[in-house]
């Protein structure tokens, strides 16, 4: 066995080479027979002759392989796209996103969408704009005016050219295939592994079906395979140091890193694979001594701009646009801070609101904390604790938000008539809920949640009542002025200090029980940080007959502070975590489903009337890439075991071929599918299409590995059964991914599992 | 690969060259920590010197006992989680059967001194502060065994470094921040288990050490002895807690080393044979997995052994088992429901009956919300046939008798008395706006315009379709079937216009178990009817495999539902940093607490040295690196593979817990804490003390001199005192004496609260409140 295998390897070694040098190497006739596959006979009488026509195809494969199998994806992705008008799954929600965005953009229909309760508001949702602005971009381009309200299961008016946004998806799905044709021939596999590889990528049913609809997932995948290319090219240069490939290459990567992370944060996971490497490329250049300080800093300082500030710029670019594009006013106003909302379109904080405020004026106080909300109150009491009535923070706007500033109770009483008396510094005062007339009072009763903290209630009235309503105004900090004598509506930052109990008033973004409609809860904390955020308040909303009305909106929230402050609240945001209720639980699926295909996913209602589309991976591409990876282990594990009983067998370049061909790919999918395993968030089935694609190139590994020193006979059967075999069952498939008509009793014999319910028979 | 560009400086840990891509694994793996035991080795040095360690040892232990002793009788009152592990040991000396997520050996110990000092388990330690003089519980023996396990493992942590080979400043180091932690005297002082838990993997850890030191004698007799007690110092770990099983980790990892030595061909000792390497595999895999698994389950057997009476943990059992306990009530007056049959429903948690009476719901209640006016539905302690309900069948089946209601049947009930129905409706309840109504109506809308709301399905608690609903036994939800609402009841009283009876109302959270009913009997069966004769019915018993799996499912079940938040829960970040403790006693009266807090200093002290190890590390693979080599050969195999091993012990107790969904507390960190004291003593004697140039020098010429006489160069083994002799030792003293009279003077400082005495002033609170701790009395 271990004398075959050295032998073999010998062999193996020119082979890959050979490969190495790009496909013009294989013209070599000895080579041309074990890399073209059909006409296989004929291969010998054609190297005779000089110029045959297998010769030519053979040295102009690079060429026309990559045309056909585009031409091929493009055929799959597009074909009959615009058969269902009904909106489909999550396009409801990607185009809603986008929607809001052209909406604005426009202006004329901005109203239309804020009456709309949507679960997710477009500033807190958990993904970046770069995605949501693409497929906005599209229904641009479309005509689209963004008046549609987009329900799942609903029909497109025939305004919308829904078929134009699924097309742009589907560009971004098809790309897919030829650029998965170069990265596998960068990694050095031979061409039947490489077809095969961009076979199983085109054929694959779930890849098919994901990127005919209005979804973010085409981009992601888009992103992935993109960013694994320019690893694999940038990999390949690696001998070519600060040639101007090598630096095309490095800045590709991130530029495709910025783009996947921009889109979705799963982004971060392929590049949490190009960190690993480059660490690993380092240390090994580190450890090279014979490599000169200033060049290994280069090498150093390339990496970081290539891969973490471009990458990070164009990050940021994606918010710059959003911020650009979204200026009117939305749902999502509430989780941004005053100033930025002041400076929305058609919003009406700041509008009209007296600058400073005094005693009687009408406010509403909202939380500077990453995504804090607005002071509230309502009737309902606590149901523990004090009983009062509970005070809470929230971020939908209604009367409940509103409080009066009212003297304390040392002080000579509100008089109406009299001339305003400004509030200011270290000023006490009380502050009365508009809608209950009760004071904002504190106590020595422990808070509902955080038990260490003091309860916060809603107590008394105008007349009854006791010291413990009074709170003393804390300036910290004002964007407009230097003056603390005065609190100015929205750049005034302030604390409220309880009189009696010297703590200070906190809303610490922990949501109530259900008692408390999960509002956030608020209390008063015994810890004096002056640099806590979540006791800091501001006034949003001013009102008060007796003051002129200023603009205090004028002052500019900086796009920095806003980026941060959006992208911390969209870390911090519960909805990325905990269960939607809303969408149908029936859907989701376990991580463990994913690699062995046991479910697939209805996209649409299951009516007989409508086209329907199930989400459903190609039998063989998944089974055999799991059962890849299992093999994979198995291999790594024989070899390093007989390594370490001294069999070596291997020589540097098979061990590099395993490497990086191998392992990183493998690497790829741990990353991109362990996180699922971890995360306690609902998942679906699509969450496993970006592992997927590292474990189709391990399938690939492995029968290169396997079959590079075969008899060519071997090769061809075995490639052509695999080969034959994804095509067979990519079509046998095709209805779910280009639509099912009519009653789905039809399609039952695609039903080899209970779970695949794509028949209900 | 890329070792080949490493520097030849790095090859000297390893005494054959050869291959050059061992270093990586040369400085992961343990080969050079046989260098220093003292087996073998000639007692060349002054005897005195082992002495030295005896007499400081016995002097540690005694420190140690006192420590843990000192004022153990007080309180004389149950604390904190005494509540639970006291009454658990109650329920063993009754035989009565519990239900915990805890497997069962820490508490059968307790169980086993309770019988020991002829206690008999009346008392059920129900509330924190209940007095155990009034209750005559000899609460000083329970509290005695995790004090004696909590003072002995200061002694394992001394003698893990001993045996380790390390310096007596870095033995006292180790052992005196155990000593001095007032984390671990306050947790091993009460009945809790983690005293077990700690001392249980302090004792896996040296038996492993004992047993590594052996491998030169493979199978002998010494080198079984201590591989079964590894295996069996694992088990008990595991077997008091579930975190037991991170010791695993630590001892599994080293053991993969190890045999990744074994494998090697050009291993130093000479090429294992694969049948001889299966032997050392199949020899480890018994001894730290079949045999530690077959103890496990052997605590289990006791556990069902002794807890053969029926009692509180048979609820959380299915009938099967149940029936396998004696005087199961439960079970044995279980009756089959059958439709038509006139029931009392009772509420599991509240004990009250679900109850009506002809007085209607007020029209307009004081906080000015309206309701139905119709008739009250209450819940009522007492019985009464008021309390009287026909259970009737969703369909008119012509009053047919005999047939037995099923598990999620669609049922009415009829209030006999009254001759009403039982409904829900969107009205809000009298306290709960958020809650639905309950009330009766006739029989003609019962079964007119209101016959939907007057459906409700029974939902029998882990229930299988089908299942026949029971009296008694069957625990059972009620929903109502249109809302999806289930009949919940709370002890706040209703005003007087309900006669302060309770209110029944429908509760839209339908998981919490205080949804939970069950039928108390059927007052329409006469006591000697058909249906209520019952052959007497023998205990069964059911194959201890099925038993055990069943609990295991259900403890693991449970374990996962503890997500609930605890007022001094703590995340894993806070710990090595010391930022909160646990309040686990006060005394208003005398202003005494008991605090369970770390000892600052010692905590700062050990975690601080983790982050210099981990930085010596970096530090020194960056050097390897570059070719410069720093250490000696034997200053870099002690840290990489004596000290790495205490890391890896530390990382392997402390990490896992960042992924873990339950509520956490601080005692969750002690054995990492450990750990990371023993890191503490080694690299205090790496820091301040350094190896003899002698050995180096003699260690390059035994190198140079290619093939040395293995047995000699390699097994030799090396004490510390070989080591140190003739060096002054002086710099890892004056460390020695620096860093544990700062952690006594933090422990004496944190005493109070540590002991819960003396009470504390305002002001001592104040002092003692570093981190802003949350501690009581502050003012």
């Amino acid at each position: 066995m271990a004398t075959n295998d050295r032998a073999a390897v010998a062999t193996g070694t020119e082979a890959g080479d050979a490969a190495r040098r790009r496909n013009v190497a294989s013209s070599e006739p000895l080579q041309s027979g074990t890399i073209i596959k059909p006409d296989a006979e004929d291969t010998k009488k054609a190297a005779k002759k000089s110029p045959s026509i297998l010769q030519v195809l053979d040295e102009w494969e690079w060429v026309i392989s990559p045309l056909i199998f585009t031409a091929l994806a493009f055929f799959t992705r597009f074909y009959k796209i615009g058969l269902s008008p009904i909106v489909t799954w999550d396009e409801a929600q990607s185009v809603h996103l986008s929607s809001t965005g052209l909406g604005d953009y426009f202006g004329k229909f901005g109203s239309h969408y804020l009456k709309r309760e949507f679960y997710f508001d477009v500033h807190a949702t958990v993904k970046p704009p770069a995605g949501k602005l693409l497929v906005g971009l599209s229904g641009y381009l479309a005509g689209y005016n963004g008046s549609f309200e987009f329900k799942s299961g609903e029909t497109y008016p025939p305004e919308v050219n829904y078929t134009f946004m699924r097309q742009f998806n589907a560009f971004w799905g098809a790309v897919c295939v030829p650029m998965a044709y170069w990265t596998a021939k960068e990694l050095n596999f031979r061409r039947s592994a490489v077809w095969l590889v961009t076979l199983m990528v085109l054929c694959e049913n779930s890849y098919t079906t994901i990127s005919r609809f209005i979804l973010l997932d085409s981009m992601l995948l888009f992103g992935t395979v993109l960013t694994t290319l320019c690893w694999a090219k940038f990999h390949s240069q690696r001998r070519n140091s600060f040639d101007p490939e090598w630096f095309f290459w490095l800045f590709m990567t991130g530029l495709s890193i910025g783009f996947v992370c921009s889109v979705k944060l799963v982004g971060l996971f392929v590049t949490a694979l190009v960190g690993l490497y480059t660490i690993e490329d380092l240390w090994n250049k580190f450890g090279d001594t014979k490599l000169p300080v200033t060049e290994l800093a280069a090498h150093f300082v390339a990496r970081v701009l290539g891969l973490i500030v471009l990458p990070f710029l164009i990050y940021l670019l994606s918010f710059a646009i959003h911020f650009a594009v979204l200026t009117n006013t939305g749902p999502g106003d509430a989780q941004m801070s005053s100033l930025f909302q002041a400076n929305l379109r058609g919003t009406e904080v700041g509008r009209n609101s007296p600058l400073e405020v005094a005693l009687g004026s009408r406010v509403t106080i909202k939380n500077m904390g990453y995504g804090g909300g607005l002071l509230h109150s309502h009737v309902q009491t606590f149901p523990e604790g004090s009983g009062q009535q509970q005070v809470t923070c929230y971020h939908h706007k209604d009367a409940n938000n509103d409080w009066f500033f009212y003297p304390n109770r040392r002080d000579e009483d509100y008089n109406a008539e009299a001339d305003p008396r400004f509030i200011g510094n270290n000023d006490v005062i009380r502050l009365i809920h508009a809608q209950t007339g009760r004071n904002l009072h504190s106590h020595e009763i422990a808070a509902p949640i955080t038990k260490a903290d003091k309860e916060v209630s809603c107590y008394g009235n105008l007349t009854v009542g006791d010291d413990k309503d009074h709170w003393k105004i804390e300036v910290i900090s004002d964007a407009a002025s230097r003056d603390r004598s005065k609190i100015r509506t929205l750049t005034t930052g302030f604390r409220l200090k309880h009189e009696v109990l010297g703590c200070y008033l906190r809303a610490g973004n922990v949501n109530l029980p259900q008692w408390g409609f999960k509002q956030i809860e608020v209390t008063c904390t015994k810890e004096n940080k002056p640099r806590d955020t979540y006791t800091h308040w501001n006034i949003e909303s001013h009102t008060n007959e007796k003051l002129p009305p200023g603009d205090p909106g004028q002052y500019k929230s900086p796009f920095l502070k806003d980026f941060i402050h959006l992208n911390v609240a969209m870390m911090t945001s519960n909805n990325a975590l905990v269960p939607d209720p809303d969408k149908q639980d029936d859907l989701a699926s376990q991580w463990w489903q994913w690699p062995i295909l046991n479910v697939g996913l209805r996209m649409c209602s299951w009516d007989d009337k409508i086209t329907k589309y199930f989400l459903l991976g190609n039998p063989l591409v998944y089974w055999g890439s799991t059962a890849g990876l299992g093999i994979f282990a198995t291999l790594v594990a024989w070899y390093v075991l007989r390594w370490q009983r001294g069999f070596r067998e291997l020589s540097q370049n098979d061990i590099d071929q395993i490497h990086y061909a191998g392992i990183y790919p493998v690497i790829g999918w741990f990353l991109h599918y362990l996180p699922f395993v971890v995360m306690a968030r609902v998942t679906y089935v699509h969450h496993y299409y970006p592992a997927l694609y590292f474990a189709i190139l391990t399938f690939g590994f492995l029968a290169d590995w396997f079959l590079r020193n075969q008899k060519k006979a071997i090769q061809y059967s075995i490639y052509a059964v695999l080969d034959a075999t994804v095509i067979g069952l990519y079509i046998y498939f095709m209805p779910i991914c280009w639509g099912m008509t009519g009653s789905n009793k039809k399609y039952s014999y695609m039903k080899w599992f209970d779970s695949w319910r794509m028949s209900d028979a | 690969m890329a070792a080949t560009s490493t520097p030849q400086g790095s090859l000297r840990q390893r005494n054959v060259g050869g291959s050059s891509k061992k270093i990586k694994d040369g400085a992961a793996s343990d080969v050079e920590l046989d260098k220093f035991p003292k087996a073998g080795a000639a007692k060349s040095g002054p005897a005195g010197s082992d002495r030295d360690y005896k007499v400081v040892f016995a002097f540690i232990t005694a420190m140690a006992f006192l420590t843990r002793f000192w004022g153990i009788s007080h309180p004389n009152e149950v604390v904190f989680d005494e509540v639970h592990f006291g009454k658990f040991a109650s329920y063993y000396l009754e035989k009565t059967y519990f239900f915990d997520v805890h497997p069962p050996f820490g508490k059968l110990l307790f169980a086993f001194m309770g019988w020991l000092v002829g206690y008999d388990g009346h008392f059920h330690f129900d509330n924190i502060g209940d007095s155990y003089i009034a209750n005559k519980v000899p609460y000083v023996a329970f509290r005695s065994l995790p004090a004696i396990l909590g003072a002995l493992t200061v002694s394992v942590v001394y003698m893990i470094m001993w045996e380790s080979g390390y310096s007596l400043p870095a033995c006292v180091v180790a052992a005196g921040l155990v000593l001095l932690d007032n984390a671990h005297i306050g947790q091993t002082r009460l009945i809790l288990l983690d005293a077990t838990l700690v001392f249980a993997m302090a004792c896996s850890l040296l038996f492993y050490i004992k047993f590594y030191k052996l491998r030169h004698e493979p199978f002998s007799r010494k080198w079984w002895k201590w591989l079964i007690l590894t295996g069996f110092a694992l088990s008990c770990d595991i077997s008091t807690k579930y975190v037991g099983l991170f010791a695993f980790i630590t001892i599994g990892s080293a053991v993969i080393i190890d045999l990744w030595d074994l494998l090697n061909i050009k291993r130093p000792g000479g090429a294992l044979s694969l049948p001889d390497f299966s032997k050392h595999f199949a020899a480890r895999a018994f001894g730290l997995i079949i045999m530690p698994f077959i103890f496990y389950l052997f605590w289990f057997q006791v556990h069902f052994a002794i807890l053969t009476r029926s009692g509180p943990g048979d609820d959380f059992m299915t009938p099967e088992f149940q029936e396998t306990l004696s005087d199961n009530v439960m079970l044995a007056n279980a009756i089959t429901i059958d439709y038509y049959d006139t029931i009392v429903l009772k509420h599991k948690e509240t004990k009250a009956y679900l109850h009506s009476h002809p007085d209607r719901y007020p029209l307009r209640y004081d906080d000015g919300r309206v309701s139905s006016q119709g008739q009250q539905v209450t819940g009522y302690p007492y019985n009464d046939t008021n309390n009287h309900w026909e259970i009737l069948p969703s369909v008119n089946d012509d009053h047919k008798l005999g047939r037995h209601v099923k598990n999620h049947d669609l049922v009415r009930l009829r209030h006999v008395v009254t001759n009403t129905y039982l409904l829900s409706h969107d009205v809000a309840s009298p306290y709960y706006p958020t809650n639905q109504e309950f009330t009766t109506v006739a029989e003609t809308d019962a079964f007119g315009d209101r016959a939907p709301d007057t459906l409700f399905e029974v939902r029998i608690e882990n229930g299988k379709t089908n299942q026949e609903f029971k009296t008694v036994s069957s625990h059972f939800k009620f929903i109502h079937n249109p809302s999806k609402v289930a009949m919940w009841t709370h002890t706040t009283p209703l005003p007087d216009w309900a006669f302060k009876q309770q209110e029944i109302n429908g509760n839209k959270q339908i998981t919490p178990s205080s949804n939970i009913w069950l039928v108390e009997d059927i007052p329409s069966l006469p006591a000697d009817h058909r249906r209520r004769q019952k052959e007497q019915k023998q205990v069964k018993t059911l194959p201890f495999m099925r038993k055990w799996f069943e609990l295991q499912r259900s403890m693991f079940w449970h374990n996962n539902q503890l997500t609930s938040s605890h007022p001094y829960a703590s995340l894993p970040y806070q710990w090595p940093f010391l930022l909160r403790g646990v309040s686990f006693w006060t005394q208003n009266d005398t202003r005494q607490q008991i605090y369970f807090l770390g000892n600052p200093i010692g905590w700062w002290v050990a975690s601080s040295v983790l982050a210099i190890y981990a930085g010596i590390i970096l530090a020194d693979q960056f050097s390897l690196r570059r070719g410069i080599d720093a250490l000696d050969h034997r200053s870099r195999s002690r840290l990489y593979n004596s000290t790495g091993f205490f890391f890896l012990a530390w990382a392997t107790h402390y990490f896992p817990f960042f992924v873990m969904g339950r509520q956490l507390f601080l005692h969750h960190y002690l054995p990492a804490h450990l750990a990371s004291t023993l890191v503490t003593g080694a690299l205090v004697e790496f820091v301040f003390s350094a190896d003899s140039a002698e050995n180096e020098a003699a260690y390059q010429a035994i190198r140079a001199g290619k093939k040395p006489a293995t047995s000699a160069g390699v097994k030799r083994h090396v004490s510390a005192r070989e080591r140190f002799a003739g060096q002054s030792m002086m710099a890892s003293w004056i460390a020695t004496i620096l860093i544990l009279s700062i952690v006594f003077a933090g422990w004496y400082f944190f005493l109070p609260l540590t002991y819960g005495y003396p009470g504390l002033s305002v002001d001592q609170v104040l002092r003692r409140k570093w981190l802003g701790y949350d501690l009581h009395f502050a003012k």
